[in-house]
């Protein structure tokens, strides 16, 4: 288990991260998410090792960070590159001898990697004679090459086609099949109701939001009604019993007081409007980011 | 020192090795060598292959025969002709016709240059030449020689002595420099002991400026792409920075070696060679040549670290080049000489320590005290630099964007 505790990074009078704590259990997707600035890179960074907190701890299997711990922790940074002049192999040959494989044992696992994401034949090409998706996916091979217990990804799925996508995400799965943690950083809330298991929102260096999705998605937001129609939907909101209501030209969203209200909406719009869809649904992460995010943007106004 | 940074080590120097930079430079040393060195000294001393025709304007009637019988018996070509032909520019009207007819040839390239030998020649000694190249040291300096000879010879006679005489009883007096070591004594000239000394410093100078510059250079690319967060994921900043001057180091001992090799084969073929690789203190040379090298590569990944852009990269090997390159600056004065105080003091600033020991070292052997103190503050230098390197180095490889104040370097020295 990765456990942050209590962690405070600050740089000359800005707090970015403040006394943040969570875990992160093996065989777990964890995602941190965030809007730009919320401290979640430095979060990473100092997870990693690469800058020192001001205080808290952080701890693999409850070990603090020492030299093993380099070659059981794997990452993709957000800010792609790679050695341009260097071919794909001995590229990943290289971090992967820095993660303490012998080329021996990497050579094989490189050659498997890039047969998973359609590479073969490209080992002995130069860095830069790639393109841009390329490259990352040869970023992507050398965070989890070394088969990682704990694995952090910044934004892995940015920048790939549908096609490496899906491969990236049934990889990701497979990992945490295997029992590594993984934290997933990202903006993209689709991949994270996709894949992951527990979140944690930051905000300003705070965390605003933890836990499992379905309990986040339960504690926040009430459900909300999607109605798809023909007709003109404008008299929606003038129920008493519609709290917020978006309305489209052909599609609706709904809050009510209460959700059991639902089916009287149902009776009270069926014969005014033509409905094509009535739907019962979660608050989608989406909003509920946004919520978070401007609520304390005003409560801090 | 453990494996990661000999990782690091293997990657920067397999990964440099392969690089047309590196074979560019394999091959460019030699010809700043050849060109700096060989070229000036061989256009020196270099034959000339037709005869030079030189004018003389001569009031004295005397010196035209006497000097060209003398000339053309002391310099001749390979090819047997005469080296030096007078052509006689007579004094028909006045001495001003003379002279204008004089720099009409020379102007019209006929002549290379002209002498003018007044009346009064024998008394006062004073004699003019007029070309257009005053450069021409070789053509004075024969001249001269052969001119005095003649007036002393003169003058002798007419003071009633037998110039050949006098020619017997000072003669003999040939200064051979021969310089004594322990083991040895060796016949050297000037140029030699010059050029063993210029052309280590020129080798000292040129590695550490190139791996400098590739070191700079490797930090400014990881940092642009952001490896450097991987690799600190995945080693300390320690190994990193280890690995980064070990696997250069390595680099340049292979130039090194090359250039050894092929110098050797090329001097056992031709059999030509200024002594290069025949300098004492050998191992001496080697000790200030590493730990110079080691110090400065600590200076480059302290100044080198907080650099971001290619451009700053540039700016800061060129400030470090003029500290290196100021021995050589000043090596005539060293050559002159070598244990003035003011050389001794200079000795033993760290910047300036291994190029200007190295020097000396080929010059004059300095005094014992003088290499253990001067090694002993390369040393400690370098243990400090790399210490504080090492500090710098794991703050700014991570600072993106905007160059840290001096204020912001001093602070991170200070931070535990």
């Amino acid at each position: 288990m990765l456990k942050v505790a209590e962690l405070t990074k600050i740089y000359d009078s800005i707090i970015a991260v403040d006394k943040l704590s969570f875990e992160v259990r093996h065989g777990e997707i964890f995602g941190l998410l965030g809007p730009n600035g919320a401290g979640k890179t430095t979060t990473i960074r100092t997870i990693l090792n690469i800058i020192k907190p001001d205080s808290g701890k952080i701890t693999f299997d409850g070990k603090e960070f020492t030299e093993d711990v380099w070659n059981i922790v794997g990452y993709l940074p957000e800010e792609r590159g790679l050695y341009r002049k260097s071919t794909v192999l001995n590229t990943i040959l290289y971090f992967a001898g820095l993660k303490g494989l012998t080329s021996h044992s990497a050579k094989p696992l490189a050659y498997y990697w890039l047969e998973r994401f359609e590479l073969l034949g490209q080992e002995n090409r130069r860095i830069e004679e790639l393109s841009k998706g390329n490259q990352q996916k040869i970023q992507i091979i050398i965070s989890i090459l070394h088969n990682p217990k704990f694995l952090i990804l910044d934004e892995p799925f940015a920048g790939l086609d549908p096609v490496n996508q899906a491969v990236l995400k049934d990889i990701l799965l497979e990992l945490r099949q295997k029992n590594a943690g993984i934290i997933f950083s990202t903006h993209q809330m689709e991949q994270v109701e996709k894949l992951c298991d527990n979140i944690c929102l930051l905000n300003k260096g705070k965390s605003v939001l933890t836990g499992s999705l379905p309990e986040v998605k339960r504690r926040f937001g009430k459900k909300s009604i999607h109605l798809e129609f023909e007709g003109d939907g404008g008299f929606l909101r003038d129920y008493s019993y519609v709290t917020r209501a978006d309305i489209y030209q052909n599609f609706a969203e709904l809050e009510l007081t209460d959700i059991t209200m639902s089916q009287k909406l149902l009776s009270d719009t069926k014969d005014r409007l033509f409905l094509k869809k009535f739907e019962v649904v979660e608050p989608s992460l989406n909003s509920i980011f946004i919520q978070v995010v401007s609520g304390d943007e005003k409560k801090s106004d | 020192m453990n494996t990661k940074a000999i990782k690091v080590a293997w990657w920067e120097f397999s990964e440099k090795v392969k690089s047309k930079a590196f074979i560019l430079s394999l091959i460019i040393m030699p010809i700043i060598i050849i060109l700096l060195g060989a070229v000036p000294t061989f256009l020196a001393t270099r034959e000339d292959t037709q005869p030079i025709i030189v004018g003389i304007i001569d009031e004295t009637n005397k010196m035209y025969l006497d000097l060209s019988g003398r000339l053309e018996q002391k310099y001749k070509l390979s090819n047997g002709l005469p080296n030096y032909i007078l052509r006689k520019i007579e004094i028909r009207n006045d001495l001003a016709t003379a002279f204008s007819e004089a720099n009409d040839l020379l102007r019209a390239g006929e002549i290379e240059g002209y002498f003018y030998f007044s009346s009064s020649v024998f008394d006062s000694g004073k004699v003019e030449y007029r070309a257009r190249n005053v450069g021409n040291i070789k053509i004075q300096e024969r001249f001269s020689r052969t001119i005095e000879e003649l007036i002393v010879e003169r003058r002798l006679a007419k003071e009633g002595l037998d110039p050949s005489l006098i020619g017997r009883l000072t003669a003999g007096i040939n200064v051979v420099s021969i310089k004594v070591t322990e083991e040895r004594e060796e016949e050297t000239g000037f140029l030699d002991v010059f050029f063993t000394g210029y052309i280590l410093i020129m080798i000292l100078v040129y590695l550490i400026l190139t791996s400098g510059q590739m070191l700079v250079r490797s930090m400014v690319e990881e940092k642009s792409n952001r490896l450097v967060e991987v690799l600190l994921s995945s080693c300390s900043a320690k190994d990193l920075m280890a690995g980064k001057i070990l696997g250069l180091s390595a680099l340049a001992v292979l130039q090194v070696t090359i250039w050894g090799l092929v110098s050797l084969a090329v001097i056992s073929k031709v059999g030509f060679g200024f002594n290069v690789l025949l300098f004492e203190n050998l191992l001496l040379s080697v000790v200030y040549f590493i730990l110079g090298y080691l110090f400065y590569a600590a200076i480059f990944v302290a100044a080198g670290s907080p650099v971001t852009t290619e451009h700053e990269a540039q700016q800061i090997t060129s400030y470090l080049s003029l500290l290196l390159i100021f021995p050589l600056v000043i090596s005539l004065v060293i050559m002159q000489n070598p244990n003035s105080t003011l050389i001794k003091i200079l000795s033993f600033i760290p910047l300036i320590t291994p190029t200007l020991m190295v020097l000396r070292l080929n010059i004059q052997l300095p005094q014992t005290w003088e290499i253990i103190g001067t090694i002993g503050v390369l040393f400690v230098s370098f243990l400090y630099t790399i210490w504080l390197a090492g500090k710098i180095f794991r703050v700014a490889i991570l600072s993106y964007g905007k160059r840290p104040s001096l204020a912001e370097l001093v602070r991170w020295i200070r931070e535990e």
